[in-house]
């Protein structure tokens, strides 16, 4: 018996197309193809990135389906991210899954983005009940399964952990492009400091707040003259420093309170190594086993929507078509998800 | 000085151990070296987090609450000695509480809480694990994130900490326990100041990434379906 099932995420700058395969209840991925758009100038244009995406979005299926080895009508179902992500984006993917569950009669299997990559981490680590912290663009929470449900156990109040980062390099005008030879700008500018500025830092039990960090440091950056690399470089430094200590803490503090054996990092702020090097020292401090997912699936992808579309196939999750509308504000906390325990 | 330590938790923050103080039950909270954090922070952020901690907390010992007793502080190594509370936090016993119980406890909390908001202090970490439940009485602990402020904002902050807490721990008990809550806290406080956090509360709760569900339907429907 084997299952195979395509999936499309499209809610932000990435476009990707991924397929997932159960073969005796064995798990795989066979493609995992993307196309990110990237800004010329400011941050991410939700028509512009749609506009990309439908560009792209013939080469990366087809291209998707040849590294797989398979034909569309090798495959059992169409999975989509129908949210939550950026509109004009989200109706990219939808379009597309609609056209391809009518015209090749397939079930259409509607994903939340979130619970993807949740689930993406947990498949590629075997992971059953982990605590996960979720950092991303539009995304900073932590959260745990309970009762058929991911429930969120803390989060930000404003700005998410990869919005800050990328809004303070945009502000200071060093970006974009944000990422430089895979390394993130922030993180090439705190390489010229040295010295820590204390700088506002907003825990609210397991909630955080990032508003007054960015504000702050911004309007210290005003008054450094750009050549002063030392000064924007301290500056880098502690706004790093500061914005990773929330969330390590948030997170030590909900895996204080549920007693979870285990620590995922999963979304496309989890690439940053310097994130990473704190999650490892704070997890061995409470003995939590602790696994980051890699950046091929760490940042969008459509793989983690195949691999999440694949479960849901499994407990026959379909909507016609004609239903899959996009849901721009999806929470995860609406899903209930048949796999995850009572 | 002290008798045997006896180490009982490792929280987020701070080791506690058990021990006697001058033929007292006590626990010594001592906030340990954080090595993920920079020297320099971790050391002004432990220095400050025991100096508040022991400041609040004696000061709504003082004004009769529900909170340990402070016997000791110790700067130099981030330590304090309170009173033991003998019993169990109410995170750890909450799924197996009667609903009676549970509307009990929740509404002697919300009295606990006003007076303490009433008094301009916020608890700052108001969740499930720092309430303990000994001989009946909820008692609040774990003072480390708390503060003094007029903002209605902090005090509908520790509100929707327990509310959050609540829904992620005993979804099915959420209700009961916000209900009973809210009638012990506006007895204390009065109807209208009772509304404005209220008000305040709905609207922090609109603020986390993509609101939550009911609200959602009731609010955005026309502009997002």
């Amino acid at each position: 018996m084997k299952t195979i099932i395509l999936g499309i995420e499209s809610t932000s700058h990435t476009f990707g197309i991924g397929v997932a395969a159960f073969t005796d209840s064995k798990p795989a991925i066979l493609a995992n193809i993307i196309s990110r758009y990237v800004p010329e100038k400011g941050g991410i244009h939700p028509r512009e990135a749609s506009q990309h995406h439908i560009t792209e979005a013939p080469k990366v299926l087809k291209k998707a389906l040849e590294t797989a080895g398979i034909s569309i009508n090798d495959v059992d179902g169409i999975a989509v991210a129908l949210g939550p992500g950026l509109g004009p984006c989200l109706r990219v993917g939808a379009t597309l899954a609609r056209f391809l569950a009518s015209y090749y009669d397939k079930p259409l299997i509607p994903v939340n983005h979130a619970v993807a990559h949740i689930e993406i981490g947990k498949m590629l680590f075997n992971l059953s009940d982990p605590l996960v912290v979720y950092v991303s663009g539009g995304n900073t929470m932590i959260v745990i399964q309970k009762k058929k449900r991911y429930r969120v156990l803390g989060e930000t109040l404003d700005v998410a952990i990869g919005n800050l980062i990328d809004t303070f390099v945009r502000e200071i005008g060093l970006a974009p492009p944000y990422i430089i030879g895979g390394k993130h700008v922030l993180d090439v500018c705190a390489e010229w400091g040295s010295n820590f500025i204390e700088l506002p830092y907003t825990v609210k039990g397991n909630d955080l707040s990032f508003s007054g960090l960015l504000t702050a440091a911004l309007r210290i950056a005003k008054n450094i003259s750009k050549d002063n690399r030392n000064a924007i470089g301290d500056l880098c430094l502690s706004f790093r420093e500061t914005a990773y200590n929330m969330l390590v803490e948030v997170s030590e503090r909900a895996l204080a309170l549920t007693h979870k054996k285990s620590v995922l990092l999963v979304g496309g702020v989890a690439a940053s190594k310097y994130l990473d090097r704190k999650f490892k020292i704070m997890t061995s401090i409470h003995n939590a086993s602790y696994y980051v997912v890699p950046p091929e699936y760490a940042g969008d992808n459509g793989a983690m929507i195949a691999w999440t579309g694949l479960l849901l196939y499994l407990h026959k999750r379909f909507i016609e078509p004609i239903n899959a509308i996009v849901k721009q504000k999806w929470r995860l906390d609406e899903v209930v998800l048949p796999w995850l325990p009572d | 000085m002290a008798s045997r330590l006896i180490k009982i938790a490792h929280g987020a923050e701070a080791i506690l151990f058990k021990t006697m103080f001058l033929g007292y039950d006590v626990v010594a909270k001592i906030r340990e070296e954080k090595p993920y954090r920079h020297p320099v922070y971790d050391r002004s952020f432990r220095l400050r987090r025991t100096i508040t901690e022991a400041k609040v907390v004696s000061q709504l010992k003082m004004l009769g609450l529900n909170v340990p007793a402070l016997f000791f502080i110790d700067l130099s190594n981030y330590m304090l000695v309170m009173e033991y509370i003998n019993g169990s936090k109410l995170s750890d016993i909450i799924q197996s509480l009667s609903e009676d119980y549970v509307e009990e406890l929740a509404s002697k909390l919300g009295s606990q809480a006003a007076i303490m908001h009433k008094n301009k202090i916020y608890h700052g970490d108001f969740t499930l694990a720092n309430i303990i439940i000994s001989e009946g009485e909820p008692y609040i602990i774990d003072f480390g994130l708390s503060g003094y402020s007029t903002d209605i904002e902090e005090y509908a902050i520790d509100i929707h900490l327990l509310m959050r807490s609540i829904e992620a721990l005993a979804p099915e008990k959420a209700e009961v326990f916000m209900t009973s809550f809210w009638r012990g806290y506006c007895n204390i406080l009065g109807k209208e100041f009772c509304r404005s956090i209220k008000e305040r509360v709905s609207e922090i709760r609109l603020r986390g990434r993509y609101i939550e569900e009911s609200l959602r339907r009731k609010i955005r429907h026309e502009r997002y379906m």
